[in-house]
């Protein structure tokens, strides 16, 4: 990637700045086009595209929470963590184990209860810890085991290594859990598809108590990274390693220290993105942590990739556009990634930066 | 005393896990039944082999004891027992908790199956040696404990005797030994001599496919398809450092041009192979070049993604409904019609096995011109400094698209070969998995390595074909292996001359080189059982040393 003013200079007829024309002229007419047929046709009113805007709102919260992980790695390592998504399924299957055993475990035979419907408040969280733990260990192990030994190597090193990661937890998992699609079972309270009702335009529109709960959980989630980065002690240090290794080192920082702590928090967040991606979803299986954890990096790139509240934003903001886009477009609702996998290269066409981030020194993009 | 139980503790601690591991994903089973079947004993398939887990267990435990009593000052045999035994009773003690656990579970009844679908009512029965819960743990306790420490006295007795350190010279000086005979030298002074392994190869590749049947010509010709596609990454990813992760979406386009030309279902288009064998290449090059001027501006970890994502934005387009009457949609394109050579028409494996095997020929002539061109030189410069290399006056960007596009070529002339042979291509041939595999292949094989690509792809496609019983862990295994290759050896099995010293240079930077005075210090002190070989194999090392 270079930076924009040298191309202008070297040649008046660069073929990328050609390219990069045409395909953004392309783009604007094909959007517009196809937005004007739409809007003009009419298929969809108010309530459906609300219905849309609040599940992307919702999608996108997790998007978020799974961004910063890699945010955070890339930040420090420089190095795109892909196992990451990887580290968020075995949250999710933690999770729903979680909630398999306490469903079977009865309190009240009177009443045929069991413990995830007579403690849902308990129940939950110990989903969240279990699944939080399992992905915070397995995110500190895989920094240990993958990525430590090749930390000085050339990038293309560990990022091979992180690819047979993912590939190894993939099919880990598929091996140990069979690849069937598993239903997750909530508490009553947070059952799929019940929701408080919004009447809009004459017609339904339910917002899930666990779309909320994701949300909320999500932007809590959220503010708390925020405070650990901006506000301690160790976020400092956090930063600091991030700035440079080395001067941190004389600084009296441990970085290895740092390093694994990083991949911790962003294991965490990923066992929690994992589990609140099962009770919103309700379907989990080993894939499901690989194209999340790809529209989780293509938010991070989209917010500007090393950038905390970039990634905040570009998640909020895929989520979005990948649940609206389908639609405004017209096309198909199976090209939904279609569109998400597109932003990523737009984005990393017209502004490599992303929307918040500031223009890298050569070292660190 | 200290160091050797924490090291055994640690030793313990990982093969316990790497067992229990194995266990769950089924491995264990059906490695004993694959050892029972290799010895030629007789069992009930899916039951496992509890003399083949014998083995497994005491070749694991004899490792783990190995790992625990590693070197350490001062080298004792006290210190490696006892840290050969503290791993193999902890990993011992682990194991049998588990067991116990498992086999609790069992006796009451539980069904497992639908949480760990390994762990069947056999499965755990298996892994309790048919002994009942508390008696098959002990036993797994007893053997991983006493294996352990035999294999602590092992790896004190032989790992460091004096044989390893001449074997390992002998090794070193095997080549220059060999080559310096003077037969050798005879034959190495004769001008065509360095062609002579190349025809025999050459003669085996084309004889080879007339006395194999229907199953092996179409293993190998899968096998050869790969190394076609291996070939092309090898450019981008290998020569130009362009790290390619949908490189399936070149196969998919060389795949979906010859079977939507030559296929009378969705478009009805029935031209002949031979024409568009030159265009379906032609257009996956075209495709490579249009996707790469938009993304080849990326640094390597953006391109990845990209590129990943490019690769399933065309799975998902292929079997979207909306391109149904253009691509066949998820039911793919069926009766491509194959090719036809002197009215003869191309009809069973031997046929494409011979195509490939021209394809494969052409490719490789085609790389070795370019690796030694001008061209080539810049891919390399370019994947070492790509900063130097624009101050050397080298259009990065040029060059990079060339290497796209050429890598686009080979992998559409795969993937046409790949759907004529089949006479079918869908959307599920052109997943993930696929530029996953070539990508292992290459790397597993050396990048920037023809050799290499060929050995990768017989090790990562042929291998599996062979031992199909552990088949289904296959991809588990390629993922372990880039990352212990990437650890242990990123040079790759069999690496290109350059890259090898490339990776060597980098290596010895950093530790100071305590290991080859070490070395030559105990071959020197080990006297006489090595005296035999040692002074003419060093004699000669430092002949070939002069020559050079």
């Amino acid at each position: 990637m270079e930076d924009s003013a040298s191309p202008r200079m070297r040649m008046p007829l660069d073929t990328y700045r050609i390219a990069q024309v045409i395909l953004g002229i392309l783009f604007v007419v094909f959007v517009s086009w196809r937005l004007f047929e739409v809007l003009k046709s009419g298929v969809y009113g108010p309530d459906t595209w609300l219905r849309f805007a609040i599940s992307g709102l919702i999608v996108g919260a997790v998007y978020a929470v799974i961004a910063i992980g890699y945010t955070l790695v890339y930040g420090i390592l420089f190095m795109i963590n892909f196992a990451h998504g990887e580290v968020m399924m075995m949250g999710a299957f933690s999770g729903y184990f979680v909630f398999e055993a306490l469903k079977t475990w009865v309190v009240d035979p009177s009443n045929n209860l069991n413990f995830l419907n007579a403690h849902p408040i308990l129940s939950i969280i110990l989903a969240f810890l279990a699944g939080m733990t399992v992905s915070t260990v397995a995110g500190i192990y895989l920094e240990r085991i993958a990525y430590r030994p090749l930390r000085n190597a050339p990038r293309l090193v560990p990022l091979i290594s992180a690819i047979g990661a993912s590939i190894f937890l993939q099919n880990a998992a598929q091996l140990i859990f069979s690849p069937q699609r598993r239903n997750y079972t909530n508490p009553s309270i947070l059952e799929r598809g019940n929701g408080w009702t919004v009447l809009v335009n004459n017609s339904k529109v339910i917002i899930t108590y666990t779309g909320v709960f994701t949300f909320v959980l999500s932007i809590l989630l959220l503010i708390g990274l925020f405070i650990l980065v901006q506000r301690t002690r160790f976020g400092r240090a956090m930063r600091a390693v991030a700035e440079n290794k080395q001067t941190a080192a004389l600084m009296g920082i441990n970085v290895d220290g740092v390093i694994s702590a990083t991949f911790a928090i962003s294991g965490t967040l990923a066992g929690a993105a994992g589990v609140m991606w099962g009770i919103h979803n309700g379907i989990i299986y080993h894939f499901i942590g690989f194209i999340p954890g790809i529209k989780a990096f293509t938010a991070a790139v989209l917010g500007g990739i090393g950038n905390i509240p970039g990634a905040m934003l570009g998640g909020m903001f895929l989520g979005i556009i990948e649940s609206i886009g389908p639609a405004a477009l017209g096309i198909d609702f199976q090209l939904k990634d279609v569109i998400a996998f597109s932003i990523l290269v737009l984005v990393l066409i017209f502004r490599p930066s992303g929307l918040l981030g500031e223009v890298l020194t050569e070292e660190k993009i | 005393m200290n160091q050797s139980l924490r090291n055994g503790l640690r030793a313990g601690t990982i093969f316990s896990i790497v067992i229990i591991f194995l266990v769950m994903i089924g491995f264990l089973l059906t490695i004993s039944e694959l050892i029972h079947d290799m010895l030629g004993g007789v069992f009930v398939p899916g039951e496992g082999s509890i003399p083949g887990l014998l083995i497994v267990l005491t070749l694991l435990g004899l490792w783990g004891g190995a790992m625990g009593a590693k070197r350490q000052e001062p080298d004792t045999w006290k210190r490696a027992i006892l840290g050969g035994f503290t791993s193999g009773l902890l990993c011992g003690f682990i194991v049998a908790t588990f067991a116990v656990i498992m086999g609790i579970i069992n006796e009451k009844g539980i069904d497992l199956r639908p949480y760990l679908t390994q762990m069947s009512s056999t499965a755990i029965d298996f892994m309790l040696l048919g002994q009942g819960t508390l008696l098959g743990a002990l036993l797994n306790l007893g053997l991983l404990a006493l294996t352990g420490a035999i294999g602590g006295i092992l790896a004190r007795g032989l790992g460091r005797g004096s044989w390893r350190v001449s074997f390992a010279q002998r090794r070193e000086n095997a080549g220059h030994s060999i080559s310096s005979l003077p037969v050798f030298k005879q034959v190495r002074n004769n001008r065509y001599a360095q062609y002579l392994p190349y025809a025999l190869v050459l003669m085996v590749t084309l004889l080879m496919p007339l006395y194999l049947g229907q199953y092996w010509n179409f293993t190998l010709g899968t096998v050869g398809i790969y190394v076609l596609m291996g070939l092309g990454l090898n450019i981008v990813v290998g020569m130009a450092g362009l790290l390619d992760l949908g490189y399936v979406a070149f196969f998919a386009v060389g795949a979906y041009t010859m079977g939507l030309m030559t296929s009378p279902q969705p478009l009805g288009i029935m031209w002949n192979f031979w024409i568009i064998l030159p265009m379906a290449v032609l257009f996956a090059a075209l495709t490579g070049f249009l996707l790469g001027i938009p993304v080849l501006r990326l640094r390597g970890d953006y391109l990845a993604i990209v590129t990943l994502g490019f690769g399933e934005i065309i799975r998902v387009l292929l079997k979207s409904d909306a391109l149904t009457q253009f691509t066949g949609g998820p039911q793919g394109v069926r009766d491509i019609s194959g090719p036809i050579l002197f009215g003869r028409p191309f009809s069973n494996e031997r046929d494409f096995m011979y195509l490939i095997i021209l394809g494969i020929m052409l490719v490789i002539f085609v790389t070795i011109r370019l690796q030694n061109s001008r061209v080539g030189r810049t891919w390399i410069a370019m994947r070492e400094d790509e900063t130097v290399a624009r101050a050397m006056g080298i259009d990065t960007y040029r060059s990079k698209l060339l290497a796209f596009a050429i890598g686009a070529a080979f992998a559409g002339l795969g993937g046409l070969l790949f759907a004529s042979r089949n006479q079918y291509t869908g959307p599920e041939d052109h997943n993930l998995l696929v530029s996953i595999n070539v990508l292992c292949l290459v790397i597993v094989g050396g990048m920037g390595s023809i050799p290499g690509v060929i050995v990768g792809a017989f090790a990562l496609k042929g291998l599996p074909e062979i031992l199909r019983q552990i088949s289904d862990y296959r991809i588990l295994a390629f993922g372990a292996l880039l990352v212990v290759m990437m650890i242990l050896r990123p040079e790759g099995l069999w690496p290109s001359k350059r890259r090898s010293l490339e990776v060597r240079h980098f290596e010895e930077e950093s530790p100071p080189q305590t290991v080859s005075q070490e070395s030559t210090s105990v071959a020197v002190a080990s006297g006489s059982s090595t005296s035999i070989d040692a002074p003419p194999s060093t004699d000669i090392s430092q002949k070939g040393r002069g020559i050079e």
